[in-house]
């Protein structure tokens, strides 16, 4: 049976194909893009809330819109990152040293959705809180101290 | 749950290749080292792509998967954990955590249950 399979192996190789490969470029993770990202996010929250609500003229909505827009592209791309992060980086053997760590990017997760959603600052900076919670974690299982910064 | 047999693969046997013949397995080639010494790059493997019909995934599995964030990816992993709601954590076999990556993914990317070894590459 061995060796027929092996001939129909040779002389016609399987069209569908499964990867085995690491799916990021071997190691390169960092919760930074994240945080970057979160910092756009509760930025845009401010200048959205800094407009004046009574002002309908073109140009203040223009602005609003493109505040709402970046607000949501921002939001979204800190919940891809944190999720990248957090399924493809940590592995069970991390647990045992963090035990909250599902509930932490759960928690993330969710006011990544959240900050979408609503207009509010503190959900922003509470996202921002949680993303240097990771942060630490992050280094931590790496064996590294880095110093947690904003741009912003 | 876990399967019994879960660290081990078994080589197509004749059922196997009557099944394969009959279309109810299908020939899936890995390509990448991830699931080494298990299985390495174009190694064949049958794959039960029903297998998930009427029976839920165990832990042990090692199953062929859409990959959740890369559009058009398909992965083979070994279930290392499930969870409540329908999320399934894969792992690859390999020693070296480098070349091991892990994925949640949800039960619904799951394409099927490989079964036995078709043939090795070398």
């Amino acid at each position: 049976m061995k060796t027929l399979t092996r001939t129909i192996h040779k002389l016609f190789p399987a069209r569908m194909t499964a990867s085995a490969h690491c799916d990021g470029p071997c190691g390169v993770y960092d919760p930074a893009s994240a945080r970057i990202a979160a910092e756009a996010v509760l930025s845009m929250t401010r200048k959205i809330l800094d407009l004046d609500p009574g002002d309908t003229s073109h140009a203040t909505v223009n602005s609003l819109s493109r505040y709402i827009a970046i607000k949501e592209e921002q939001a979204q791309l800190a919940k891809t990152d944190l999720l990248i992060l957090w399924t493809d980086y940590f592995k069970p053997q991390h647990l045992e040293k963090y035990p909250d760590l599902h509930d932490t990017f759960w928690q993330a997760a969710k006011l990544c959705s959240a900050v979408k959603v609503e207009v509010s600052i503190e959900k922003a900076e509470e996202l921002l809180v949680v993303i240097r919670k990771i942060h630490n974690i992050f280094w931590d299982t790496k064996g590294r101290e880095v110093a947690y910064y904003t741009a912003g | 749950m876990r399967r019994n047999d879960s660290e081990k693969l078994q080589e197509s046997n004749c059922r196997e290749v009557f099944l394969w013949l009959c279309r109810r397995r299908r020939r899936c080639r890995v390509m990448g080292p991830s699931m080494r010494p298990l299985l390495s790059t174009d190694d064949e493997v049958l794959v039960d792509m029903m297998a998930y019909r009427h029976q839920l995934p165990l832990v042990g599995d090692i199953v062929i998967a859409r990959h959740p964030t890369q559009l058009g990816q398909q992965i083979i992993k070994r279930i290392k954990g499930l969870n409540g709601d329908g999320q399934l954590y894969l792992q690859g076999d390999n020693p070296d955590p480098a070349q091991n990556s892990s994925v949640m993914v949800p039960e619904s990317l799951v394409l099927g249950r490989v079964t036995s070894r078709f043939a090795e590459s070398k």
